[in-house]
């Protein structure tokens, strides 16, 4: 039972930290971001490459894997999404998965196809209650707590959290004061993507690298965005961890509809709460 | 002239809302613009904020162009809107939303509070609490509090009367006739005995376009005059 719990904490944390950027992306920006899943990747090959050259250091490769998240999503945003704002949410959702084909081409070009395994960093466990658990899951866990302080903190107590949070609120209204929002929600948009990377770089060591592995976690992604309520910081944390027990869970029961059931539970809270986009 | 609007046609996709339509506000003048749902006054103010761009015609103000510039920019300039609807953040608190406006405006918040609290002293009462929780007149006034810490020259203010109380209307109204003189507004407004007290010129549209301009206040104290408008 404590390995279950552990696990689904463990999913939890890792889907907060990547969902939370799509979140915010689309409550800021309208845009659904599909490139979100590609940032995610490349946060992981690059972590893979400067592990190699920093000799296995895997905070530095981290620090470098989530700093070459910010040209990459200053791009993305720049040539792509703003040239989508205010247009329909299909276009987004067009422009932004072509560039995740693009990037899933490019990293096969680089990286190869092949899944590359990488180790636990920390290597070392922890008893709880009997069971021993992986101190870097542990470690996971706790920096998404960190992650969500941190916004919160960002969000409630510094003026460009408010103009952000009033943006989302009424994005006119914001403008008509003479605030250039757009900048601020670029921010947020860099922000958000540098949270994917680090998911990637995060679940690496627990899982395999490959040139599809965001495509896969964006789905989990969404419905935690879903379920959570677009653009609700506390809402994505809340899914996200209660999706990750769901999937823990029902793994355990029967692993194959591990996460057919985060689906289920997506289609059952929009049934009972429809979206309104 | 501070602003000169110049046969402006507006549309939205193809339906044009505003035809060929001009007004001239004087440096810290009130003008009025009044007229039937739908007549294109919101519009109007819009565009003069920059939020929606005209098709054809010129928008100039302090002596520059601004037609088709971007709301933020058209703001920096130094004209506010304050929307209908009384659009507070509702998610942020009374000093947050001073904040906002106070760091848009460069000026310390202490000093944004006692500009605010100068407008409507009973403000003190709700800083910390939420905005959306104030009545329509609260809101009415912060919003108003909000739009004058960037010492605008021009203000735009859509039906700020719209919904409230008596007492509220009187609050609103004070604070618009304590600014007389040092802010020029053009206030889109359906109750003409406020209009009657504060304008200076009013602009009556209708359709899309303005078919009276009355510089004579006294030609609008009798009710027939602005009557038949509405």
């Amino acid at each position: 039972m404590i390995s279950v719990v552990a696990y689904g904490l463990t999913v939890g944390a890792i889907l907060y930290i990547i969902s939370i950027g799509l979140s915010l992306t689309f409550g800021t920006m309208r845009i659904v971001n599909f490139a979100h899943a590609l940032i995610y990747t490349m946060g992981a090959y690059v972590l893979f490459t400067m592990l190699r050259v920093t000799g296995g250091n895997f905070v530095l490769a981290a620090i470098v894997g989530v700093a070459a998240a910010v040209p990459l999503a200053w791009a993305i945003e720049r040539f792509v999404i703003r040239r989508l704002y205010g247009q329909s949410i299909d276009y987004a959702i067009i422009g932004t998965y072509a560039v995740l084909l693009i990037g899933v081409d490019a990293t096969k070009w680089i990286w190869g196809a092949t899944p590359l395994p990488l180790s636990d960093p920390i290597g070392k466990y922890v008893n709880v209650l009997g069971v021993d658990l992986p101190v870097y899951r542990l470690v996971v866990i706790a920096l998404a707590v960190l992650i969500f302080a941190g916004l919160e903190l960002f969000f409630r107590r510094t003026v460009v959290g408010k103009i952000v949070v009033a943006g989302l609120e009424d994005k006119d209204a914001v403008r008509s004061l003479g605030i250039r929002v757009d900048s601020y929600f670029s921010l947020v948009f860099i922000l958000g993507s540098c949270l994917a990377a680090l998911g990637g770089i995060l679940y690496a060591p627990i899982t395999t690298i490959h040139p599809y592995m965001g495509t896969h976690v964006l789905l989990l992604s969404f419905a935690v965005v879903l379920v959570g309520g677009l653009g609700s910081m506390r809402g994505t944390l809340v899914a996200s961890f209660a999706l990750g027990m769901v999937m823990a869970v029902t793994g355990r029961v029967w692993g194959p509809a591990a996460e057919a059931m985060v689906f289920a539970v997506m289609a059952v809270v929009l049934v009972l709460k429809p979206i309104e986009v | 002239m501070l602003l000169m609007v110049n046969d402006v046609d507006v549309a939205y996709g193809r339906a044009q809302v505003l035809h060929q339509i001009s007004i001239a506000v004087d440096e810290g003048e009130r003008v009025f613009m009044v007229g039937r749902n739908g007549a294109g006054k919101t519009t109007l103010l819009k565009t003069i904020a920059g939020f929606l761009a005209p098709s054809h015609g010129s928008i100039v103000f302090a002596g520059r162009p601004i037609a088709g510039l971007p709301a933020e920019e058209v703001a920096r300039g130094g004209i506010r809107y304050v929307f209908q609807d009384k659009r507070v953040f509702t998610k942020l608190t009374v000093r947050e939303n001073i904040e906002i406006a106070a760091h848009a405006a460069k000026i310390r918040l202490a000093e944004a509070i006692e500009r605010v609290v100068e407008i409507y002293p009973k403000m003190t009462r709700f800083l910390d609490s939420p905005a959306g929780g104030l009545s329509g007149g609260q809101r009415q006034l912060l919003l108003l509090g909000r739009a004058l810490l960037g010492q605008p020259r021009l203000l735009l203010i859509d039906e700020p009367t719209e919904g409230l109380s008596a007492g509220a209307i009187d609050e609103v109204f004070d604070v618009l006739e304590k600014s007389k003189g040092t802010v020029a507004m053009v206030i889109v407004e359906q109750n003409l005995s406020v209009v009657r007290q504060l304008a200076d010129r009013v602009y009556a549209v209708k359709e899309g376009r303005v078919c009276s301009e009355y510089r004579d206040m006294a030609a609008i104290a009798d009710p027939s005059v602005l009557e038949g408008v509405l």
